[in-house]
């Protein structure tokens, strides 16, 4: 563990800089995100967690596959140093661990690369993870339901601390201690930064909500799939895609081609939700969810049913975004608890 | 590491209009790269996006029998903005396609067995696969039954081939239009009271049913009738996609996703998925 | 409040409504949520103050446009703007006026949670109350009250119409609609700017959009059955959140609702990125009203402007 006082944070993001891109918290206009550090004095350390979600480090909203003329295909250049991202919570570093098991893996295909997805591999694969520990979590905050709480470092490679005096550096991954090692003229964190560490931990746990047991709850919802529960839940639903594109974890994208046939243009794809009727009406004319509570629930069914079928995870880790943007207050805790407490 | 995003060229090399509307369209593809084609490696059922460049990209199964080496077969019907462009295609015509993706009809558990193929309308592509798959390997497969609607006579595809097919006596074509028309002198009926009629047995056979979503619909409860057991019917479903490599998450039906897992699923698969019908 | 639930209470008894739309406490402090009341019992949950924000009148339409097309009879709770956009919903004939039941509630504005956490430096508030003119915030280490008034949405303060302008029932007295002729003083001073100035000043707003439209499905007056952007053959529109698309989604949606818009802010309080998508809507109300006399949702027997031609109107915007 090393230990880098606050006065010497700027000196440390430069040393970061020299030979990576730095993302770390940053307001843009009004809302807060994750944007490449151009100055390390324009961090902002006590962002808590951003509005936007730092998925689009590695999954932007918009990103070009290639770029084509006539029928000629062109790959984009793209800037290849590996990346760094300061400042991430707990919460969505084990979001960009779930988003890799989707993209970085060749699910069910073993040994068949076809079905990895380079353009988020050349970003994570590389990519170091500093992620900082929630020592004040927020209401909307409900990461202990998946397990995980205000000091949980999975998903990280160097876990840190803010101590009031001092950032904490831990390195949890074996790619976290071959990055901290190889860091000349920083000082090891001393025994009374220990025991600040475990004071602030004890606190933010303490603040937490209690958490909701979530057993079993992949099989319950896919019995409660044709029930009226969906109808009570629905209701309010404006089908708006304001949690899918706030969200950390959700990923589903549409590809479209931006220029003419026969022209100078690209293929991109772009992030797009279940929510939104376009997302699976057919050339038919026939729509498989053809109402918003259709969509609705398929958003809840990937994130508790379908991906725990698939993957054995959640896909949510309680960051709590949804919670705060979404324009009716539909609350996924409240889905979750809608149906947990459902008869089948 | 390849990227699966990056279309394979390929040559348009004959085109042939199946129909009396022009609304389907047959194209015999051909690599442009000689490395491409070693590389391809498909089963019957399989399918492809074909990818043209300020379009977008549309799925369809491939109709030719990896049998077949030197061409890869397309049937496409016209329905939207990318199937338009595709029937404005020429021969000589480059376009792009991503594939092989999906699951395939599981000729290696069907060995030893009889096979009931049955199929409706343009939905023959894969089913044309695998018959010409099993003529290939015929000696591994048992009674080859094939059922076969149409709503007219004109709109079944493959016509000259379904005529060879018939002279065959290692075949059974079993043909049917929707209402008596002049010159047909087959069976009329839809095709779930004409599988009823011939009540195939289920003695050691595979059923593979594959058409519009409303003759799977009522296909499926006679082969029940007629005892079929659920995992010896398969059937290939369609759904709206985009990346085809299980990411972008639009063609799922409960947690498989039609592009990676499917598009072949038995029926015995099929009844533990809620929204699969 | 009282008043309110046990009005609705007889209401659902009495068997002239089978449901009523209102809203309930939310899930944090500070928020509401739209609720469906069936029962009598039920109607114990309900509220009304200034953490009311969204528009009911949604529920009309879209998707859920089978609630007006049952047999049902619906009851609804609405704040003078909301009020305005059943009226325009009435008069586009989207909701049948006799099978809707309107429950008027006095409204002093509704929050802009923004102006709320402005008010403590972004700290976290973990408890809300609001007695109609004073609202006071708690968090883990403070305590503030401040006027409602300075923490009211920006379409709230210029606000003429507080109350219900069509109601069968209103909880309290109604008050008389103010005079609108100092209405739209931010719109004036946008309107000074130069049109290079201005275009600035939108791309700068807009470009924060993250196109989930938000906007569009709180939005009571747009109900497309297929709204353009969800066309895709042709696709009218590209979908990535570059500027030039955006803009184009947001002016066209504009000027979809001219003439139809109740400036309720409801599209401006769902954003996720806090954009201030009510100033263009503003502007085009305005022009509505100098131009044509016409303020959407004021009257059953008013069309709206877009929808009415009159011969001795103003065409000096065709003869150019």
């Amino acid at each position: 563990m090393i230990r880098i006082e606050k006065e010497r944070i700027d000196e440390f993001i430069r040393t970061l800089m020299e030979t990576r891109a730095v993302y770390a918290p940053a307001l843009d206009g009004k809302n807060t995100m994750f944007a490449p550090v151009e100055d390390p004095a324009g961090i902002d350390h006590n962002i808590f967690n951003t509005d936007k979600s730092p998925k689009e480090i590695f999954f932007p909203h918009s990103e070009v596959l290639f770029e084509y003329e006539g029928e000629e295909i062109k790959k984009v250049e793209r800037d290849v140093r590996p990346i760094v991202v300061w400042g991430l919570r707990g919460c969505d570093a084990r979001s960009l661990r779930l988003l890799d098991k989707v993209f970085g893996s060749a699910w069910q295909k073993p040994g068949n690369d076809m079905f990895e997805d380079p353009y988020w591999k050349e970003k994570y694969d590389d990519a170091i993870i500093f992620g900082t520990a929630c020592n004040e979590p927020r209401s909307t905050c409900f990461c202990n339901w998946f397990g995980s709480g205000p000091h949980d470092d999975a998903g990280m490679d160097v876990k840190v601390v803010d101590t009031e005096e001092a950032f904490i550096l831990d390195p949890v991954s074996e790619k976290g201690k071959k990055f901290i090692g190889s860091l000349k003229g920083w000082a090891e964190a001393t025994k009374k930064d220990l025991a600040t560490i475990k004071a602030v931990r004890e606190k933010a746990e303490g603040l937490m909500g209690e958490a909701f047991g979530m057993e079993g709850i992949a099989e319950k919802m896919a019995d409660l799939f044709f029930k009226p529960v969906w109808d009570d839940i629905g209701a309010k639903c404006v089908n708006c895609g304001a949690c899918a594109f706030i969200c950390s974890t959700c990923h589903c994208f549409d590809v479209q081609d931006e220029g003419k046939k026969g022209k100078k243009g690209k293929r991109i794809r772009i992030w797009d939700t279940c929510m939104f009727p376009l997302f699976t009406k057919e050339a038919s004319g026939h729509n498989p969810r053809d109402m918003s509570k259709d969509r609705l629930r398929q958003r809840f069914m990937h994130k508790f049913s379908y991906f725990i079928s698939n993957y054995d995870e959640h896909l949510c880790t309680g960051c709590g975004r949804c919670v705060s943007v979404c324009p009716v207050n539909l609350d996924i805790r409240d889905v979750v608890r809608a149906v947990m407490t459902s008869e089948a | 590491m390849s990227n699966t995003y990056i279309p394979i060229q390929m040559k348009v090399e004959r085109i042939e209009i199946e129909d009396p509307d022009k609304a389907l369209r047959t194209f015999d593809l051909v690599f442009v790269n000689e490395e491409d084609k070693k590389n391809f490696e498909y089963m019957p059922g399989q399918f492809c996006e074909w990818s043209l460049l300020g379009l977008g990209e549309s799925p369809f199964g491939i109709a030719s029998s990896p049998t077949e080496t030197d061409f890869l077969r397309f049937t496409v019907s016209r329905t939207g903005s990318v199937t338009n462009e595709i029937h404005y295609l020429r021969e000589g015509d480059t376009i792009g396609i991503r594939g092989p993706m999906g699951n395939w009809y599981p000729v290696e558990k069907f060995k030893g067995g009889n096979v009931v193929i049955i199929g409706g309308g343009f939905a023959f592509t894969t089913l044309r696969s695998l018959i010409v798959y099993m003529l290939e390997h015929r000696e591994d497969y048992g009674d080859i039954t094939v059922i076969y609607g149409a709503r007219a006579p004109e709109l079944f595809i493959y016509k000259d081939e379904i005529s060879e097919w018939q002279k065959r006596d290692d075949i059974d074509i079993q043909l049917t239009i929707d209402n008596p028309a002049d010159g047909w002198d087959g069976r009329t009926g839809f095709v779930p009271a004409v599988t009823k009629e011939i009540a195939p047995s289920t003695e050691n056979t595979w059923v593979v049913v594959c058409g519009p979503p409303i003759m799977i619909k009522f296909t499926l409860p006679v082969l029940s009738e007629l005892k079929f057991a659920d995992d010896r019917i398969y059937t290939s479903l369609e759904r709206r996609m985009k990346c085809g490599i299980g990411k972008c998450g639009r063609c799922n039906i409960g947690s498989k996703y039609i592009c990676i897992d499917g598009p072949v699923f038995s029926l015995a698969e099929l009844k533990k998925i809620p929204e699969a019908f | 409040m009282k008043e309110l639930r046990e009005t609705v209470k007889s209401l659902l008894t009495e068997g002239k409504v089978d449901l009523v739309i209102g809203w309930e406490k939310g899930t944090m402090p500070g928020a509401s949520t739209p609720v469906f009341i069936d029962t009598a019992e039920k109607a114990d949950s309900l509220i009304f103050d200034s953490t009311c924000r969204n528009n009911l009148s949604v529920y009309f339409t879209k998707d859920r446009r089978e609630l007006a097309k049952d047999d049902k009879k619906i009851g609804v709770v609405v704040k003078g703007c909301d009020s305005r956009s059943l009226v325009l919903n009435i008069t586009e004939k989207q909701i049948d006026r006799e099978k809707v039941t309107i429950i008027g509630v006095p409204c002093n504005g509704v929050l802009d949670m923004k102006k709320v956490t402005g008010k403590v430096d972004g700290k976290e508030i973990l408890e809300f109350t609001d007695d109609g003119e004073r609202v006071t915030v708690k968090g883990r280490e403070f305590e503030q009250t401040f006027p409602l008034d300075e923490v009211i949405s920006d379409s709230c303060v210029t606000c003429v119409r507080r109350d219900a302008v069509e109601h069968d029932l209103f909880i309290g007295e109604a008050r008389e609609p103010g005079s609108d002729e100092n209405a739209y003083v931010e719109v004036e001073e946008f309107e000074k700017l130069d049109s290079g100035e201005r275009w600035a000043r939108m791309e700068q707003e807009y470009s924060a959009c993250i196109r989930c439209y938000a906007c569009r499905n709180v939005c009571p007056s747009c109900y497309c059955n297929v709204c353009f952007v969800d066309q895709n053959d042709p696709q009218w529109i590209g979908k990535s959140p570059e500027i030039t698309d955006t803009m184009i989604f947001h002016i066209i949606r504009n000027l979809h609702v001219a003439g139809r818009c109740v400036e309720c802010g409801a599209c401006e309080r769902a954003c996720p990125m806090d954009i201030k998508l009510l100033l263009l809507n503003r502007k085009v109300a305005k022009e509505v009203r100098d131009r044509f006399g016409s303020v959407t949702g004021t009257g059953l027997e008013n069309k709206p402007a877009m929808a009415d031609f009159k011969e001795d109107e103003n065409q000096d915007f065709i003869m150019g």
